[in-house]
């Protein structure tokens, strides 16, 4: 008879971010930031910028064969939901508790795609970018067209405003859940330990 | 004798006032003119530039040659050729941002980046293949210093 049960399930601490995942997360953070700040105010010769953006080329590549064949809750199968169930969430979101959500929620999973989509548009137009300075050229720039080298930078240079723009976007809903709905994600993505309500 | 007046007038105007042609000459002459301008910059930077990444032997004569080439180049007043008119939504062709022209104090000092950057290469590649990349290094951030605020990219 438990789908009858009024009550609520019970909160329980639960495993949902596994060790690879949590180095994957703040190793992405630590180099992107560190990518971003040099290539605004990094020395001319961008040799660690780019650096930065090969570690975080890699860092996609793991986190979408982990996506795969990782645990359930870092799975593209498992969080990945339809517009029906991002819209159920949406009603709830605003409620001062506690989410409890077991892993990415319906919605944070959407944040999550874009974050990985822009992250890859942005690895890849650095690759190709040319900007005619014969000091920093992306090492696949001589693969494509010259008027797309040449584009490529413009497009690097809107894509590190989305970055920017997602990066605090993230920070501003974690802090929105911090103080508002009063549930710490951050301790969870050190520690891989939330607690959770069964659904 | 009015007709006759009013035509001779007219001819006079299209003889000795082309309307608007002398403009348009006058920006797509000075567009030319930078383009001609950076592809020498271009063709001496890419010489240097493969013999600092070792992709072309170095050749000291040769290296210098090159140097010279851009100092001679930056002794030419390029700012003086982004006339108005000739911004990159004035003109096709032109990959000059609107920018330049609110901060031409600031263009000006950023092409005088490129004319430091310049001033002793010839003398500065001499000596060796390892002497080449510094020389690139200084080039190179003068080209993206002015390319960052002030050149088009789509």
């Amino acid at each position: 008879m438990a789908g009858t049960d009024p009550r609520p399930r019970p909160v329980r601490e639960a495993v949902v971010w596994d060790p690879l995942l949590r180095v994957f997360h703040w190793s992405l953070a630590f180099f992107v930031i560190l990518g971003w700040c040099l290539g605004q105010f990094g020395p001319a010769k961008m040799t660690l910028h780019f650096w930065c953006g090969y570690v975080v080329a890699g860092l996609l590549i793991f986190r979408l064969v982990w996506g795969f064949i990782g645990p359930p809750e870092a799975r593209f199968a498992q969080f990945l939901r339809g517009p029906g169930a991002v819209s159920g969430y949406l009603r709830g979101v605003l409620m001062r508790e506690p989410s409890y959500w077991p892993g990415h929620n319906p919605l944070g999973a959407l944040s999550v795609i874009a974050m990985l989509a822009v992250l890859a548009a942005q690895v890849t137009s650095g690759l190709i970018s040319d900007p005619d300075d014969y000091i920093n050229v992306g090492p696949l720039a001589s693969y494509v067209a010259p008027a797309t080298r040449s584009k490529a930078v413009g497009w690097h240079e809107f894509g590190a405003n989305l970055v920017l723009v997602l990066v605090l976007l993230h920070v501003a809903v974690i802090l929105f859940y911090r103080f508002w709905k009063r549930e710490d994600l951050v301790r969870p993505m050190l520690t891989g330990r939330k607690r959770v309500r069964d659904r | 004798m009015r007709q006759i007046l009013t035509a001779a007038t007219f001819a006079a105007l299209c003889v000795f006032h082309p309307i608007g042609a002398s403009a348009d000459e006058a920006t797509e002459q000075a567009i030319e003119a930078r383009h001609g301008f950076y592809n020498m910059l271009a063709i001496n930077m890419a010489t240097l530039a493969g013999m600092a990444k070792g992709d072309i032997a170095y050749d000291e004569a040769a290296a210098s040659r090159a140097a010279a080439n851009i100092e001679a180049l930056t002794h030419y007043d390029l700012p003086s050729l982004f006339i108005a008119g000739t911004a990159s939504n004035e003109a096709e062709d032109s990959a000059a941002k609107p920018d330049i022209w609110n901060n031409m104090d600031d263009f000006r000092t950023k092409f005088g980046g490129l004319v430091e950057a310049a001033t002793g290469a010839s003398e500065a590649v001499k000596g060796g293949q390892d002497k080449v990349g510094p020389v690139v290094g200084k080039l190179g951030a003068a080209c993206k210093a002015c390319h960052d605020s002030y050149r088009e990219k789509s």
